[in-house]
């Protein structure tokens, strides 16, 4: 394996096991660090990649790239969540050092699944994945925390376990048209594409549509997503949606390839349509009447997966690039938002939308910077998430289908009068006349302007780097490579 | 003409229909003790396909591997620690039905038939264990084992009914892809091993606070 790629799996790794010995004011210390170097190595490897001499493929490369925004600035905004806000029932320290090793385990397992080709071992990744974030949810210890978890844990594993049965069955598709006793790795598959049996291949994606799907929010399998995204630490709500959300997908896409090549789009593009657009209209519609901060984030993250499932399903290239660019830029906003919405639930104590106004005034940076990231959400230029909204749409009207680009239009529209309404409430208007205003954090906030600075970065340029990946792993998706 | 059915299909076949008549037997059990039984009886028949598959491809030592864990683990050590939990909230552990047995099993037959009609359609014979009933099966054990989840409102019944819907799983993977059962069938067995430790300690929670494992307390939150 490539020491860098080693690095970066190796440092979380490590560190789950350190932070639960260290004391905490240490731990946090170097999960930050750990955050960073993790990030540093991913991008290495995915610049190195880009240039043709790197150890992954496109797609790798481009689903990585979450990982490297998100769990680097959840190191940072750790410092001031462990110090101020980690306070479970006890409010102990052993709740905060296993906050931390939970959360570098978490990271770990999240980094180890783009990485891999081997359908059998993305499912033993995603399962870790979902042992680990169900007791992050969990650590809270209250009811809503307790009964979140069961249900994450209930439906995520069911999902899994279908998800096993498309590994399952595409493998016996291979039997006899690989070696016996082949490792299932999608690049096998793909040497072979042409003579797998296309009933079965079919089969196999829709089994993984459906298992995985669950983990990735997409409607109607969803209903998981936002009660462990509200009842779960801040930290934690970011990762599930900027990061495991996009692994499941990452999935899901290795499997919708090998269905492409083998039995063409037909079948994965119309089950990428019916998933997509459902997920839409449940996050859009859902966001108009939320009540709480997180929750209606997590909504919002329901419907930007729809709009990704919608991006592959247009097929066109300039909508799957689109699709691929936003998975990046959804990671980086939501992070945002996520990090904002921790800290202004904390200043107002509640995470009640009614409760909270005037967020830019009580808190000058993360206010202003959880504004820039509601906006960004509801698609408005100059941030990353309007272009490639954009990209996802024009390649929609460009490939023809007139009908379903203006349905994917209308939900965004919904989405965009729901993620106003509520964070115009929350960040502008006068505050409560004995809020405290200011704010000294210097962990939280920087990690609030790395995630804003990829926010509006890929709004306004997008690195050639990173155009040669998305283009590439397009063309993997599509099932050419 | 009728297949005439060689000795592994037939010992295969008996396995696999003993699975399901196992897991059927969810609908009509009333006391949790009965549910852990069911599952370590599972347990003992998917380690027993597991080893005709091992003594089948040539006797497989990842396979035999496989069924002495799947002894040790599923149909053993796990089963015990699950009375372990039941004693101790055995005098309020309630397993309500949603509807009746007969209701139940005629759901549990339509679901048995679209899961044959979709395997059907399916030309996987090749390499196959058990050609005709594999994915049948698997399919049948997966989605069973759903319904037992949901028309039974119990929190520690519906780990049993997860587990065994693993089991489906497990049969699957071994007769449909016996190259590759050692790394997911650990992986499985691990898998079951944490899930029961995750959901024990939830049910654990779950009685301190509300004195029962019944999921009705689960209201809160709406998805």
């Amino acid at each position: 394996m490539n020491a860098i790629i080693a690095t970066a799996i190796a440092v979380p790794l490590v560190l789950a096991f350190v932070t639960l010995l260290v004391p905490s004011r240490i731990g946090r210390v170097c999960t930050a660090a750990g955050g960073l170097v993790t990030a540093g190595c991913i991008l290495a490897a995915v610049v190195r990649t880009a240039a043709g001499a790197g150890p992954l493929d496109a797609l790798s490369a481009v689903f990585l790239l979450p990982v490297a925004i998100v769990y680097g600035t959840v190191g940072l905004y750790g410092t001031w969540y462990v110090r101020v806000e980690a306070i479970g029932v006890d409010g102990d320290e052993a709740y905060r050092r296993e906050f931390l090793a939970l959360t570098n385990a978490f990271a770990c397992a999240e980094t180890v699944v783009p990485l891999l080709t081997n359908l059998a071992g993305m499912w033993v990744a995603l399962e870790v994945t979902t042992i680990v974030a169900a007791l992050l949810v969990r650590l809270q210890g209250t009811e809503n925390a307790l009964e979140a978890a069961w249900k994450y844990i209930l439906i995520a594993s069911c999902g899994l376990a279908i998800g096993l049965l498309g590994v399952v069955v595409m493998y016996a598709a291979g039997t006899g048209v690989l070696p016996a006793h082949y490792a299932p790795s999608w690049t096998a598959y793909m040497s072979v594409a042409g003579k797998l049996n296309q009933d079965a291949v079919r089969l196999a994606f829709m089994l993984a549509l459906i298992g995985f799907g669950t983990k990735a929010g997409l409607a109607p399998m969803h209903t998981w997503l936002p009660d462990a995204h509200g009842a779960g630490p801040t930290p934690t709500s970011a990762m599930l949606s900027g990061v495991l959300l996009s692994d499941a997908l990452y999935v899901i896409v290795r499997f919708a390839a090998i269905a492409n090549a083998a039995a063409g789009s037909g079948l994965t593009l119309h089950l990428f349509f019916v998933v997509g657009l459902l997920s839409l209209f449940v996050g859009a519609f859902f966001l108009l009447q939320q009540r709480d901060l997180k929750r209606m984030l997590a909504y919002s993250s329901i419907e930007h997966m729809g709009l990704i499932a919608c991006g592959l399903a247009f097929g066109a290239r300039l909508a799957v690039t689109g699709a691929l660019l936003h998975v990046i830029n959804h990671a980086a906003t939501k992070a945002l938002a996520f990090f904002g919405a921790g800290r202004l639930a904390a200043r107002f104590d509640t995470r009640e939308i009614s409760k909270i106004s005037g967020g830019v005034a009580v808190l000058p940076a993360s206010g202003t910077l959880f504004a820039f990231a509601g906006l960004a959400l509801a698609g408005l230029p100059p941030f990353g998430l309007f272009r490639s909204e954009l990209m996802v749409l024009s390649g929609g009207f460009d490939s023809g289908r007139w009908v379903v680009a203006a349905v994917v239009l209308g939900l965004l529209v919904t989405a965009f009068a729901g993620l106003m309404r509520w964070t115009t409430r929350v960040t502008v208007g006068s505050p409560p006349a004995d809020m405290p205003c200011g704010e000294r954090d210097v962990g939280a906030i920087a990690s609030m302007f790395l995630a804003f600075a990829v926010v509006l970065g890929l709004g306004l340029f997008v690195p050639p780097p990173l155009r040669v990946l998305l283009t590439n792993a397009a063309a993997i998706f599509a099932g050419r490579q | 003409m009728l297949h005439q059915l060689t000795v592994p299909e037939a010992f295969a076949g008996t396995i696999a229909m003993l699975l399901l008549l196992v897991q059927l037997s969810l609908f009509r059990s009333m006391v949790i003790a009965e549910f852990i039984r069911v599952y370590a009886i599972q347990a003992w028949l998917v380690a027993a396909i597991c080893f005709g598959v091992g003594v089948t491809e040539g006797w497989a030592w990842d396979l035999l591997l496989l069924a002495v864990l799947t002894i040790v683990f599923k149909g053993t050590l796990l089963p015990r620690y699950m009375q372990g939990l039941v004693r101790n909230i055995s005098s309020r552990v309630e397993l309500p039905a949603r509807i009746n047995v007969l209701a139940s099993l005629l759901l549990a037959g339509a679901l048995i038939g679209l899961a044959v009609l979709t395997s059907i359609q399916l030309p996987l014979h090749q390499g196959a264990f058990l050609p005709q009933a594999d994915l049948a099966t698997a399919l049948s054990m997966v989605f069973v084992g759903f319904l037992v989840a949901i028309l039974r409102p119990n929190a520690l019944a519906q780990v049993i009914a997860f587990l065994t819907l693993e089991d489906g799983l497990f049969f699957g993977t071994v007769t449909l892809a016996p190259g590759l059962p050692f790394i997911i069938g650990v992986l499985l067995l691990l898998d079951a091993l944490v899930a029961v430790v995750v959901f024990g300690v939830l049910v654990r929670a779950l009685v301190e606070r509300h004195d029962a494992a019944g999921i009705a307390v689960f209201q809160r939150l709406r998805g």
